[in-house]
């Protein structure tokens, strides 16, 4: 799976950033079309939902999901043929 | 078969509420629409009901609204004071067009003023009383049988048009006791459901919109902010509000003449007694006394809306008394509307007008 | 199902500012929700007027958004016209603890079957920044523009006394536990409370030496303090630190409850 930031309800807050075990978020640095600073992705891959989460059945951390008070991260399925850099780990 | 029975105006118009389908009834004790709540608590519960007395009387007309979108027919009763602190609620009630009762035995204002005596000092305030644009109904009983009656009409009212309605009661209706007669059958209303894949505040060609009544799947969001058709706040928008309140007025205004509800007698007379609650029962008596076709009588069922048309009863008035136990509340109104002389009887203290005093006013006409 | 389905998507982004813990408790409330297993046609929210108050709408349950303070009283009405519903409150500090007290009082007192959620932020944001009854002592509000003075509500104590069947108390950084309690609170019969202290970036934030939106999260983070920990402290003689918000639950019990479903 693939984390995603919905640039659309983001709002800049960077809660997320103090919230990830994994430090994936980071402070972004250029403002959007909205003129909101989104936080940027930082191997976006190592994240534990992304990894476990089809194996589980369930939403493993989801931390930043849960504080982020403007519902803007998800987790999406890969579209069939993209490339993924996700494997399973044992 | 009708059932004769001898009660209190307030035990009768708790009777009515029972008997139009109430089920829920949440309340403050105030003197003197105790009786209602009273009557209520006794019945309430051996029908499957709910009767909850509230911290105070705002918490209890926010019951009663909060009940009413369960969809059950729920109602209120107070008095002056109890009905000045419903004042917001009752226009969250119009904006979110809730149906509901509120039962007001008035009493002597401002303030606490005279507990147990009688008064029809709230007229104004039951139309205006909450901020902003509004309409309502109101109707105002004068006897123990229309207790009963008005009452049950009030529950119908309220469900039909989507609003609070008041029955402006006094003191002297609600605690007086005598002759009712209790029909088999009443006049059935019912509150008509939003029909599914439309618009919780879509209103059709009668400019009230179907009920989504809560515990149905309707995922209705309702609030008193101004809203659009949807449901959802819209407060910025100016057409959105003006459109929105215009409907919540012309909803009631526009069937005023087809719901009015008044009682004509001699309408071919010159002198004409306009009055409603308790003073209608003076002139009643002065009538009796006095037969005389020139003496007419337009007693108001329903004060609000009003209905200008119901003067039009009368082509040849050279005036209109109105007698009232306040000081002169309904008289501006119909002033408003008519250009013969309009001449107000206020009374207040609470004891009613004699018809000695009536006569008086009555032969400086002549 | 997950939490997100709750959501009314078409009225997002909601009108809460950058950093509003608000979001947070909505999605608590959601996941605990969604926990619960219950129906959207069964569940009702409802909420009176502040910040915090305009969450319901941005669910796509009914939803009854009231007048200021009377959320409670309005939910007494649904709860007690029909127990089969699932009622639940959002509501804030000046909306519960000031014009909402008495029936906050009542609510517990009858100890009606609702689960009440309070999102505290120690000041009105909606009107700007005006101190609450919760505003600590000395905080900035443009209505304590030298520090306020009034001694604040301990709204969970206020609860616990009127009697609450059960009573807690988390902050907007600590969600996984908060989640749970509201969880408990959908669970108990009778009155359940749930304070959830949050941050106010804009209003409260802003004048109480929290620049960042991070700032009063991580100030949430070091200075809160199990309510287990602070009594242990106080067994040993020691003190609570000052300024430390004690979390945790604070009351669980079986009182006789109104509105229940049979």
């Amino acid at each position: 799976m693939r984390l995603v930031i919905d640039e659309r309800r983001c709002k800049g807050c960077n809660l997320c950033t103090i919230v990830c075990p994994y430090k994936i978020f980071r402070q972004g640095a250029k403002p959007n079309a909205r003129g909101i600073v989104v936080p940027e992705l930082d191997r976006p891959e190592r994240c534990a939902n992304c990894r476990l989460q089809a194996l589980y059945g369930r939403t493993l951390c989801g931390m930043c999901q849960m504080i982020c008070p403007d519902q803007a991260i998800s987790w999406k399925d890969e579209e069939i043929g993209e490339p993924t850099k996700v494997a399973i780990e044992f | 078969m009708t059932k004769i029975d001898f009660m209190q105006g307030n035990t009768a118009c708790a009777e009515g509420a029972l008997a139009a389908g109430c089920r829920f009834f949440g309340g403050y004790p105030i003197t003197p629409s105790t009786e209602v709540a009273e009557h209520m608590a006794a019945k309430l519960p051996k029908l499957g009901g709910v009767f909850i007395q509230m911290e105070d009387e705002i918490a209890g007309i926010a019951a009663v609204i909060g009940a009413s979108w369960t969809g059950v027919r729920a109602m209120t009763a107070t008095s002056g004071p109890g009905f000045s602190l419903m004042m917001e609620n009752l226009g969250f009630a119009v904006m979110t067009e809730t149906p509901c009762v509120v039962v007001n035995i008035q009493r002597g204002g401002p303030s606490t003023g005279q507990p147990t005596m009688s008064a029809q000092g709230d007229m104004l305030q039951c139309r205006f009383g909450s901020h902003g644009d509004y309409s309502i109904i109101a109707l105002s009983p004068a006897s123990v049988q229309e207790m009963y009656e008005l009452t049950v009409k009030a529950f119908n009212l309220a469900d039909r048009f989507r609003i609070p309605v008041f029955l402006m009661a006094d003191e002297i209706i609600g605690h007086m006791r005598e002759r009712i007669e209790i029909p088999d059958t009443i006049p059935a209303g019912e509150r008509k459901l939003l029909e599914k894949d439309t618009l919780p505040y879509h209103a059709g060609k009668d400019l009230v919109p179907g009920f989504p009544q809560f515990g149905k799947g309707y995922g209705v969001h309702v609030t008193g902010l101004t809203h659009d058709e949807r449901g959802y706040p819209c407060t910025t928008s100016p057409s959105v509000h003006e459109e929105l309140v215009k409907r919540l007025v012309a909803k009631v205004e526009s069937a005023r003449h087809e719901i009015a509800d008044f009682r004509v007698t001699n309408p071919g007379a010159e002198i004409i007694f306009i009055t409603y609650g308790s003073p209608a029962r003076t002139v009643e008596q002065l009538i009796h006394d006095h037969p005389d076709a020139n003496i007419g009588h337009l007693r108001l069922r329903m004060v609000w809306p009003f209905c200008e048309n119901a003067l039009g009863e009368f082509p040849d008035a050279r005036v209109f008394l109105v007698p009232e136990q306040n000081l002169g509340q309904i008289a501006r109104e119909i002033e408003r509307h008519t250009s013969v002389p309009v001449v107000p009887l206020p009374k207040l203290g609470g004891a009613l007008h004699t018809p000695a005093e009536l006569k008086a006013a009555m032969e400086a006409w002549r | 199902m997950t939490y997100t389905d709750w959501l009314r998507e078409d009225r997002l982004p909601h009108i809460y500012c950058a950093g509003c813990g608000n979001g947070t408790i909505i999605n608590c409330t959601l996941n605990a929700v969604d926990h619960m297993g219950w129906k959207k046609e069964d569940t009702v929210f409802v909420s009176g007027i502040g910040c915090s108050s305009r969450a319901p709408g941005y669910i796509s349950t009914d939803s009854l958004h009231t007048t200021h303070g009377r959320a409670l009283a309005f939910a007494t009405g649904i709860k007690m016209a029909n127990p089969g519903l699932h009622v639940v409150i959002f509501t804030g500090d000046g909306d519960l603890a000031a014009i909402g007290g008495n029936h906050f009082i009542h609510a517990c007192r009858r100890n009606i079957d609702l689960t009440v959620i309070c999102m505290n932020n120690q000041i009105y944001g909606m009107t700007g920044g005006q101190g609450s009854p919760t505003t600590p002592v000395g905080a900035l509000s443009t209505t304590t523009p030298y520090g306020s003075r009034e001694p604040t509500f301990d709204l969970c104590q206020l609860a616990s006394a009127a009697g609450a069947n059960f009573v807690s108390r988390w902050t907007s950084y600590h969600v996984k536990e908060l989640t749970r309690a509201i969880h408990t609170g959908l669970q108990i019969p009778g009155f359940s409370f749930i304070e959830a202290a949050v941050q106010c970036p804009t209003n409260y934030g802003r004048r109480n030496k929290f620049r960042q939106v991070m700032d009063q999260v991580e100030y949430f983070k070091t200075h809160a303090i199990l309510q287990q920990k602070a009594e242990r402290l106080k067994a040993e003689g020691k003190s609570v630190p000052e300024n430390s918000i004690v979390i945790g639950d604070f009351i669980r019990r079986d009182r006789p409850a109104m509105g229940v479903k049979r």
